[in-house]
This record gives C-alpha cells, sequence and structure tokens, in this order.
C-alpha cells in the first residue's frame, strides 16, 4: 500500500483522472472528497465488500428455492422501516 | 444468440435483449452481459442470467410488489454512466437471496435498468435500507364461518 501524509485541502491523483481530496480533518475523521469518472464506481469497503458477498450468496439461488415466492410478503414493521423521510 | 444456462438449459436470447452492465456486479465484476428471463412458474419473479457464465443467474423482483413503501434515493453519479436523468425514466429490480430464515431481499443495492438503453447497474441506494430483508408468508385470509 503507498502511504502518503496530506494536510486538509490537498489532494492525491490516481492514474490521471481520479482525484482524492481532504476535505475536512475532525478528531479522528477524516472527510474526503472524490473526483472520479461517473462510470468509476466509488464506495466505503465494508459496503462494497458486503454487496459482494451478498451477490455471491444470491448467485446460488435455484428456481426450485423460490418456488413459493409469490407467497411471500415483506415482514411487518419489526425490521427497520423502509420509507425514511431525509 | 443461443446460451447455455445451469439452470434453464440452452435458451434463445434476442441480441437486443441483453442487458449491458458497463461495470459488471460487486462480486460479479466479470459479467457484463445479461439477458432478463421471466420465471416459468412466478410471475413475480425474474432471473438475470449471464450470458457468459452459465451457472451465474440472479433472481430479481420488482421491489413494491413485496415492500409497497420502497423508495430509494440515488446520487447522481449512479444514474449518469446509466444515461438516466431521473429515477423515474429507470426499472428498479432487487436481487433474491436465501437468508437463514427465508427468502431476502436486497434493499440497499437495487440493480437499476434503463429499459431504452438497454444498460443496467447495481447502485448503493443513500439511507439505512437493509440488504436482507425478510420475506414471510402472508397470512391467509381469516375465514368466514358458514
Amino acid at each position: 500500500m503507498l502511504v502518503l501524509s496530506r494536510q486538509r485541502d490537498e489532494s492525491i491523483m490516481i492514474g490521471d483522472n481520479i482525484v482524492v481530496t481532504i476535505v475536512d480533518i475532525r478528531g479522528d475523521k477524516v472527510r474526503l472528497g472524490i473526483n472520479a469518472p461517473a462510470e468509476i464506481p466509488v464506495h466505503r469497503q465494508e459496503v462494497y465488500e458486503a454487496i459482494q458477498r451478498e451477490n455471491l450468496r444470491a448467485s446460488r439461488l435455484e428456481p426450485s428455492d423460490t418456488r413459493d415466492i409469490g407467497n411471500l410478503a415483506a415482514k411487518p414493521s419489526n425490521q427497520a422501516p423502509v420509507n425514511k423521510n431525509p | 444468440m443461443r446460451i447455455s444456462t445451469t439452470r434453464f438449459g440452452r435458451i434463445d436470447v434476442e441480441t437486443d435483449d441483453v442487458l449491458h452492465f458497463p461495470s459488471g456486479m460487486p462480486g460479479l465484476e466479470g459479467c457484463r452481459e445479461w439477458a432478463l428471463l421471466a420465471d416459468a412458474t412466478n410471475d413475480a419473479l425474474g432471473w438475470l442470467q449471464s450470458t457468459n457464465r452459465s451457472d451465474i443467474a440472479i433472481a430479481v423482483v420488482s421491489p413494491r410488489r413485496f415492500v409497497p413503501d420502497y423508495q430509494i434515493r440515488i446520487p447522481r453519479s449512479e444514474l449518469t454512466p446509466l444515461r438516466l436523468s431521473d429515477i423515474g425514466q429507470a426499472q428498479v429490480l432487487v436481487v433474491v437471496a436465501q437468508g437463514s430464515r427465508s427468502l431476502t431481499l436486497n434493499l440497499k443495492a437495487p440493480i437499476v435498468i434503463n429499459l431504452e438503453a438497454r444498460t443496467g447497474r447495481q447502485v448503493v441506494a443513500s439511507g439505512d435500507l437493509p440488504m436482507q430483508y425478510e420475506l414471510v408468508p402472508e397470512r391467509p385470509p381469516l375465514k368466514k364461518s358458514a
């Protein structure tokens, strides 16, 4: 891993079209600004890895596993509400 | 074109019906071309079948069929690669998986499809949405006594 030190408002270039800028540093939290072409997805690593795991799990599903899906509904509100206002 | 699939045997797909995912999907980056198939027995269900990997297929559903109040906020940067200016022009599907207790829907990372351009992408929706939203059997209607 390449390790560089940067201060607030300084930037790093990755390749010739990705720029990462230190927007703010507060305590142990760093706010990063990322400028990248739209086709390049940018995600928090743990979110990306969770989606990867979910997709790989989902890719093992067979039609026989889904036979009863027509009879299923969402679990009522003991799960986190889905429609949160910002 | 004829493609082989491990779940559905060999099937014919119109080249124009194939969806192009420029970034593949996380974990499935090599799969960029997909055919959206209807399930033979379930009209609630579709299958995204990889056209180059016969063993890779993802079960998908229209989320509002199961979660009527499902709404997503997607950063514009996620829509631009699909050449969409607003989410209303898109078809949104969510991925089905087998959880420990029931089938689950990934509401956090829906698949957004631009039907006109035949492109698709799995996006990360803003907000605290579950990746494993559990589906349970519907309660049968109460029986009326004779």
